[in-house]
């Protein structure tokens, strides 16, 4: 390998990426697009359950004195028609619990007076039942009477990270995904050049002179893997997401560049021209995309989103910004995330060299 | 004795099952231009492309200015220049900028853009992009960067194919002015007037083989026929005769001629094309 070669090839890739108008366009408008989008989203995340009562002040005085309790806060309504407008509106009041008039008194007489419910557009479905529950039991209180079954002791253990209190609020959840589109970008971008490269054949007159398929090769992967790189950390920087070891961010972002470069290299080998490189980057990177989605939709991934080579980068982004991780909390990130990159560039390098041969 | 520029000896390769190449010798001087002529598929692109260091040969060796090229690529290929029949240049970039870029790969700091571009005519559109160029000012270009590091080799790939005549004509300048620097110069050209015009020698290859190799002049007198034609107006009009100047009777046939009211006389010569298909049993064209 000669530096000064491997130096030539990446400045003159600079240059043609420089002065196409698409590829620039591409970059410049997806780092605005994602930096403002990323400051338009919320960076707090809003656990508290409000549910608006009225009816019977009986009942209703004895349940505002409680405070709610955690997570739960109480409104009072003048009456049920007011409860049912705030609730359909849905802005402030998830849900409603309207008690007729003379609720206790009928309760303590042994009647079954009925407690009307209004259920929200915005409620999440899994928490209707706690309402009828909680129905239940302030019936059984305002009575007087014993629940039928007492509370059982109860013995939590948390599995694995106990992450109560450290919710991650949607601005953290895009920042992998952010990230990685970025790296998609440039790979397309890198993929392009390289059948470009393919197809005018000018990597033949490149290759007849002193400079061998190897400088060819290492010149991309190089400049594949800066150009994605600094990109990621352009946008990373402007979002304020390197998180509370930054010079872990830097390797796990250098590392995905790497990745994607791999990647690059694949689809740039296969594909003809501009369009088939991108359905061929597209193709690779919509999987790879899953483990970010995964972040904004915690619960919905399965265990083989775990096996997919982006799920290292994704978790480390997140663990370094979201949950203040160090170095020692995502070492085994970083060690698969090189194995990833070691395989993928060794595929994308031998698909190119093969490629290159048979021109 | 003067040791060659390119020496190729016993050269083979196989794209699978298909022998494209089969025991080709390729031997070019110092100042010398070689035209290596055969149809498509007769394996000279297969041929240079194990010249020019792009394909391993399954046998055979090649020698570049005394370097073994499996051994010294880099080395040779250092002292190489190539124009390739694709225009393969970067579109995006000027004709400078083209140049630069190709030198810095010979490790040249400074090239003489202009200087080179005069040379081929492209001096006052040095500093357009090259997608704006005509195919004659590509293919000029191609030439000035083929010898962008003065190169002692210089392999050309149909270097006036499809060329106007005044470029045509100025490339095939270059050409000699490169040989008569001292490079040896392999030439593949359709093109039988230019490889007439340009070639010390010519090598006929077809089907993967060497079948003649000599100087144009040698070929011709050996392997053509030499006639004269002449047309002579006559009761029934005008009439052709042609008389073979190497036959038995061509004294009397001129003498007979000379008889007539002559109105034209023009000498005929076998062709490099009417060689090679007393070789090849086929055209050039094919």
């Amino acid at each position: 390998m000669r530096p000064h070669v491997i130096a030539a090839i990446m400045g003159k890739d600079l240059r043609e990426f420089s002065r196409d108008r698409f590829f620039m366009v591409m970059t410049v408008l997806g780092l605005v697009f994602y930096v403002g989008i990323y400051w338009f989203l919320p960076d707090t995340v809003d656990e508290t359950f409000t549910v608006g009562v009225a009816g019977d002040p009986a009942i209703v005085d004895a349940l505002t004195s409680t405070g709610g309790g955690d997570g739960l806060e109480l409104v009072v309504h003048d009456d049920a028609g007011a409860l049912e407008a705030a609730v359909a509106d849905g802005d402030d009041v998830l849900a409603g619990l309207s008690f007729p008039d003379g609720f206790v008194d009928e309760l303590m007489g042994g009647g079954t007076p009925t407690v009307t419910v209004y259920v929200g557009p915005a409620l999440p479905p899994e928490l209707e039942p706690a309402l009828s529950a909680m129905v239940r039991e302030l019936a059984f209180a305002a009575s007087g009477q014993p629940l039928p079954v007492e509370s059982l002791p109860e013995d939590q253990v948390v599995v694995g990270e106990d992450r109560v209190g450290d919710q991650v609020s949607l601005q953290q959840q895009m920042e992998p995904l952010f990230a990685f589109m970025v790296l998609l970008v440039e790979s397309i971008t890198l993929g392009a050049l390289i059948a470009g490269e393919i197809q005018s054949r000018t990597v033949t007159a490149v290759t007849v002179t002193p400079a061998s398929v190897t400088d060819f090769l290492t010149a991309k992967v190089v400049f594949g893997t800066l150009l994605a790189f600094l990109q990621a950390m352009v946008l990373l920087l402007a979002i304020r997401a390197l998180g509370a070891e930054p010079l872990a961010m830097v390797v796990a972002i250098g590392l995905g560049s790497l990745l994607v470069t791999g990647f690059a290299m694949i689809s740039g080998s296969i594909g003809k021209d501009f369009i088939s490189v991108m359905f061929w980057s597209i193709a690779f990177m919509l999987p790879l995309m899953i483990p970010a989605f995964s972040v904004l939709f915690p619960g919905s991934s399965a265990a083989w989103v775990q096996v997919m080579p982006s799920y290292p980068l994704v978790d480390s982004i997140l663990d370094l910004n979201a949950y203040g991780a160090g170095w020692s909390d995502i070492a085994g990130n970083l060690v698969l995330l090189a194995g990833w990159c070691v395989v993928v560039v060794f595929v994308g390098w031998a698909a190119l060299r093969r490629r290159i041969s048979v021109l | 004795m003067t040791q060659p520029s390119i020496e190729a000896r016993g050269l083979r390769y196989a794209y699978g099952e298909h022998l494209a190449v089969d025991g080709v010798d390729v031997v070019v001087q110092p100042g010398e231009i070689l035209g290596f002529l055969g149809p498509n598929g007769a394996g000279k692109s297969t041929t240079i492309k194990m010249i020019t260091g792009q394909l391993r040969p399954d046998d055979g060796t090649v020698t570049m200015l005394g370097m073994d090229l499996a051994s010294h690529r880099a080395e040779a290929q250092s002292r190489l220049g190539v124009a390739f029949e694709e225009k393969n240049l970067y579109d995006v970039m000027s004709a400078r900028e083209n140049l630069r870029f190709f030198g810095r790969l010979f490790g040249i700091k400074e090239v003489d853009v202009d200087g080179l571009l005069r040379r081929v005519d492209l001096a006052d559109r040095a500093d357009d992009r090259v997608a704006g160029y005509s195919k004659g000012m590509r293919q000029r270009l191609m030439m000035a960067r083929a010898i962008v590091n003065e190169p002692d080799v210089l392999v050309l790939d149909e270097p006036t194919d499809g060329l106007d005549p005044v470029s045509a004509r100025a490339i095939r300048a270059l050409i000699r002015a490169e040989a008569d620097r001292g490079a040896a110069v392999l030439l593949t050209t359709h093109d039988m007037h230019e490889a007439d015009e340009l070639s010390d020698r010519v090598a006929f290859i077809n089907e993967g083989r060497i079948l003649a190799e000599d100087s144009p002049e040698a070929l011709k007198l050996e392997h053509g026929s030499r006639s004269i034609l002449v047309r002579v107006k006559g009761g029934a009009g005008v009439e052709e005769r042609r008389i073979a100047l190497d036959g038995a009777e061509t004294a009397e046939d001129l003498t007979a001629a000379m008889g007539g009211d002559i109105l034209t006389v023009h000498t005929e010569e076998a062709t490099l094309e009417d060689i090679f298909v007393t070789f090849a049993g086929r055209g050039l064209a094919g």
